[in-house]
């Protein structure tokens, strides 16, 4: 199938890339062009050039807030997530009872909506905050390890069931013969295991700082950024500035079109060092 | 096929007939055409429902209501006026949602519920055109359960012997803290009701209560509400909002640290469930009151008393009138719609039926000479409101706030607020804030 | 020795056990406090009902009641099932095209939806609900549209990842037996597909059916979906109601337990296979 007629590609390809074009390429280009404006609706904007970028940084803190919060957020998490959910797929691979109920258990939150996790947890974390006469919004950082515990019970199943797959890829006989040679279970774990997983380490660093840096949903549901914006990560910080005042539209766009420059160069940064492991293994 | 994909291929099955049942069916155009109004009271959303099938029953006009969740109605209008099928009726809160509104609102100085408007002064006008048509008349102040207070009155060595006493803030803070220490004789968990501080459900402080020290700035130096001087203020009377606020948080059934969680609901439901003697709020918030299931409260003990700040003279001040909820008719529509809209509110503010919605399910008070006054609502908030309209000696405190910059200066005042109840904030701070944030938020 | 791995299992199921209780607990805790009285659930929620705090089933039909639960499930299921099919359906065809024909448009292409899955939906969450309404895509089947668009990058890039590894040959077959690309696709790729199209699916149906801010900007003043519904709850109304909220909450996740306890096992295996393609 190396050459297909012209109609059969158009018949291919054609409802997927109109869709594509309608929903995210003319959104795309439209956007990265308003970020130059100040606009209310999009048929009434004037060019401004930089100064929504300028305006950004310099109108209030919120967004360097926002961007600080986030970076401190993905960091801790990454490294939580990750952690237990290695822990976890290392007891569950091991010969235990009811292993498949446990991984049962363990990954059913990442199947709640965002929305709905941030009431659960803030019911949660308000009812053993008010013993101590405070509540979320009292201080940013109870919000920021709010977060991140809500982070770590969603992400943790999802990360386990990738370890538990790349644990399960390692040959038993190797195993088997490092016993033999006497190795403990530590040695095992240290010298066999943990190179083995190393690509199922990387999918996972992928995916939890990828979806740390997009958090939005749970972020609105558990603090909507209390107190005053502290606990606002950048999506929420973009989407208030958006849509919380007439006039600062084009700001907002603004922000948005850097939010997708960092995420881009993370993707980047990633993609290169997977790359260059690759090569040396 | 193996079993398993059929046993898959049967889970779609049914999964789509269980759908074709909940297909969403396009709303359906009637006859005489659709006038989209977007609600601006989240509470009247069923009777705007209501109203809609009587007005269509007797037009053929299918009304078509969007209301836009509480704290929310800018951005929505924002989104929506901007749609091919954009609202033809909606509402602006003053002149600052005219200037922000303007490219959108048409002259209603022809349109007939605007020649019953009883007091034209109301109407938001620029030059020699009307845009803006306030349709309820409404008022606020502290909101006390009288049986409660009787109770106390009646106690030994009480700070006063009736409400008629309670007329300045000195007297009203006497009494309150005497109140706080024999709580457990007057069986409440606090004087007030929580002071709402839930970003979203602080805006009986940062724009209701504020508006007194406001109201005073600009009546004693003299502003003219209509120029550019509102652009800035000193927030002189900074420590009589301090005044009453800190009354608030301190003698209240939650303690201040946990009021960012506490929503305006959770106030009222205390206020009904007879845990606390006083909250401030306005008229409308009688249906909340009396939809509580366990209200203790009886309709004849619900009062209103003045917010008192400690201002000198304030003994004459009576409670706070006026509207922030104005009909603006989008001027982009077509012509036959715009008169589709005008017909449809002269329609609800004046035949008999019309009217029956407005003061019996709205309860609103209609500031319009159409109505008789054995057609005014009878609810007991609604029935202080008049009596103290009525009350000559007593001034007024003007509904200013619709001349606060914009919703940012409220969040931000409201976090404000929030941080110095939480230990977290100073209160020069937050008076510097306010002052900053003012005259910045003006000047977009 | 064997005595002591026996004990060490012992522990070791132990900590598990506790650890999935602690991770079932928040849900338990919220299932207990949506059969309690409204008032008596913030302050107090890890206490058990009592007979003055229970208070039966009556925050379920406040709930619904408040915020249109059964309206909002049928357009959330609706808006999911379909969107999911038509982005299963269209962007399989689409990989397997632009897979096979080597052409500087296909890489084009491909790259193309590639990158549409690193930008962040805030990027182009205005711009695309303006889009929506000037296409009138503000509606519970236009939407379907945006999905379409917005979920093709991922899946045309693990569809195409696995249609790479399929050998030519059986198509070349199919192509010699006298079938047209049609029939190649739909009578010989797609059956191959099956296992690669559940994954799709699945990580689809778990994306659309929770996505909030897409439908709640493109059609959630008229018809609310069941995150929409949730978070209205919260905001709107000048109200607050916990019972209600509470019970919601438990409804709101009912649907997707029962979804992931009769395919389990589907969706385990096609989360692997899409995060090890993705």
């Amino acid at each position: 199938m190396q050459k297909m007629p012209k109609k059969y590609y158009v018949f291919f390809t054609l409802p997927t890339l109109l869709a594509f074009v309608i929903a995210f390429f003319i959104p795309f280009l439209a956007g990265i062009y308003l970020s130059f404006t100040e606009f209310r609706t999009v048929t009434d904007a004037s060019w401004v050039g930089f100064n929504n970028y300028i305006l950004a940084f310099t109108d209030d803190q919120n967004f360097i807030n926002a961007l600080i919060f986030t970076i401190k957020f993905a960091i801790v998490s990454v490294v939580l997530i990750n952690v237990f959910a290695f822990f976890l797929a290392y007891l569950l691979t091991r010969s235990i009872p009811g292993t498949n109920i446990f991984r049962t258990i363990f990954f059913m939150p990442n199947l709640i909506g965002g929305i709905i996790l941030g009431y659960i947890w803030q019911l949660l974390i308000n009812g053993i905050l008010i013993n101590f006469g405070v509540d979320i919004t009292f201080d940013a950082s109870y919000g920021f390890w709010g977060l991140v515990v809500l982070m770590n019970w969603q992400m943790v199943g999802y990360m386990m069931i990738i370890y538990i797959a790349g644990i399960q890829s390692i040959s038993n006989e190797l195993i088997e013969a490092a016993k033999i040679d006497g190795a403990n279970a530590w040695q095992i774990l240290k010298s066999i295991i943990v190179p083995m997983v190393m690509p199922a380490v990387t999918i996972c660093t992928f995916l939890t700082v990828a979806n740390s840096f997009k958090l939005f949903d749970q972020n609105l549901a558990l603090t909507a950024g209390a107190p005053d914006r502290a606990s606002a990560m950048l999506a929420l910080d973009i989407f208030t500035t958006f849509y919380g005042r007439i006039g600062s539209e084009g700001v907002g766009q603004a922000k948005a079109v850097m939010f997708f420059m960092i995420v881009a160069a993370i993707v980047l940064i990633q993609l290169r060092l997977t790359r260059s492991r690759e090569v040396e293994s | 096929m193996s079993k398993r994909s059929m046993s898959l291929i049967g889970i779609l099955a049914v999964l789509v007939m269980v759908l074709s049942a909940f297909i969403p069916s396009a709303p359906a155009k009637a006859d005489g055409g659709e006038l989209y109004f977007l609600n601006f009271k989240p509470e009247q959303a069923p009777v705007y429902t209501k109203i809609g099938d009587a007005y269509k029953a007797e037009t053929g006009v299918t009304l078509k209501v969007v209301t836009a969740a509480s704290g929310t109605y800018e951005q929505t209008l924002k989104s929506e006026i901007a749609k091919a099928d954009a609202p033809v009726l909606f509402q602006i809160n003053g002149p600052v949602g005219y200037q922000s509104w303007k490219g959108y609102c048409a002259d209603l100085k022809d349109t007939d519920l605007y020649k019953h408007l009883s007091d034209k002064s109301m109407a938001v006008t620029s030059g020699d055109g009307v845009y803006g048509i306030p349709y309820v008349v409404e008022a606020y102040g502290i909101i006390y359960n009288n049986a409660i207070m009787t109770k106390y009155f009646a106690l030994d060595g009480a700070k006063a012997k009736s409400m008629d006493e309670v007329k300045n803030f000195a007297t009203l803070k006497a009494v309150v803290e005497d109140m706080t220490a024999k709580k457990d004789k007057l069986g409440i968990k606090g004087v007030f009701s929580s002071t709402s501080l839930k970003p979203g459900e602080d805006w009986r402080w940062q724009t209701h209560l504020a508006n007194i020290p406001v109201f005073y700035e600009w009546r004693d130096n003299k502003v003219d509400i209509a120029s550019d001087a509102t652009k800035e203020i000193k927030f002189q009377y900074a420590d009589n909002f301090k005044n009453i606020f800190d009354l608030y948080l301190n003698n209240s059934v939650t303690s201040p640290k946990l009021l960012g969680s506490k929503s305006v609901d959770d106030s009222m439901a205390e206020f009904a469930l007879g845990q606390s003697a006083m909250v401030q709020n306005g008229n409308w918030a009688w249906d909340q009151i009396a939809g509580v299931d366990g209200n203790t409260v009886k309709a004849e003990d619900v009062k209103f008393l003045p917010i008192y700040t400690g201002m000198p003279g304030e003994e004459k001040q009576s409670i706070s009138v006026g509207t922030e909820n104005f009909f603006a008719i989008n001027s982009k529509a077509s012509a036959e719609k715009q008169k589709m809209a005008a017909d449809f509110i002269y329609w609800l503010y004046s035949t008999p039926k019309g009217k029956a919605f407005v003061t019996n399910d709205l309860k609103f008070i209609a500031p319009f000479d159409t109505f008789a006054e054995n057609e005014k609502p009878t609810n007991p908030l609604a029935k202080e409101v008049m009596r103290y309209m009525a009350d000559t000696n007593l001034y007024n405190v003007a509904w200013n706030f619709v001349k606060f910059p914009n919703q940012t200066f409220k969040d931000n005042f409201g976090a404000a607020l929030l941080k110095y109840a939480q230990g977290n904030m100073k209160w020069d701070d937050v008076k510097t804030l306010v002052v900053e944030q003012w005259k910045k938020e003006s000047a977009r | 020795m064997k005595n002591r791995e026996v004990i060490r299992e012992r522990i070791l199921f132990i900590l598990l056990l506790i650890l999935a209780l602690l991770y079932l607990f928040p849900m338990l805790l919220v299932l207990m406090n949506s059969f309690k009285g409204r008032f008596y659930i913030s302050d107090t929620p890890f206490a058990l009902p009592t007979a003055e705090t229970f208070a039966g089933i009556k925050n379920y039909f406040s709930g619904i009641e408040k915020t249109g639960f059964l309206p909002a499930f049928g357009y959330s299921l609706f808006i999911t099932v379909f969107s999911v099919g038509t982005i299963v359906l269209f962007t399989s065809m689409t990989a397997w095209c632009i897979t096979r024909v080597k052409s500087k448009f296909s890489s084009f292409l491909y790259y193309l939806l590639v990158f549409s899955m690193i930008v962040p939906f805030q990027m182009v969450m205005f711009t695309m609900s303006k889009m929506a309404n000037i296409c009138h895509l503000d509606n519970p089947v236009g939407i379907i549209v945006l999905y379409l668009g917005f979920g093709a990058g991922l899946s045309v890039f693990i569809f195409s990842g696995f249609i790479k590894g399929i050998p030519h040959e059986i198509e070349e077959a199919a192509v010699i037996d006298g079938c047209g690309p049609i029939q190649t696709f739909f009578l010989v790729v797609l059956p191959i597909l099956k296992p690669i199209c559940i994954t799709v699916a699945i990580l689809n149906t778990m994306w659309i059916w929770n996505d909030y801010l897409l439908p709640y900007l493109v059609i959630g003043n008229n018809y609310k979906t069941i995150p929409i519904a949730v978070q209205y709850l919260q905001g709107g109304y000048g109200s607050r109601d916990m019972g209600a909220m509470m019970a919601m909450l438990v409804l709101a996740i009912l649907p997707i337990i029962i979804f992931y306890l009769s395919l389990q096992k589907y969706i385990i295996k096609g989360v692997v296979a899409g995060a090890v393609k993705g």
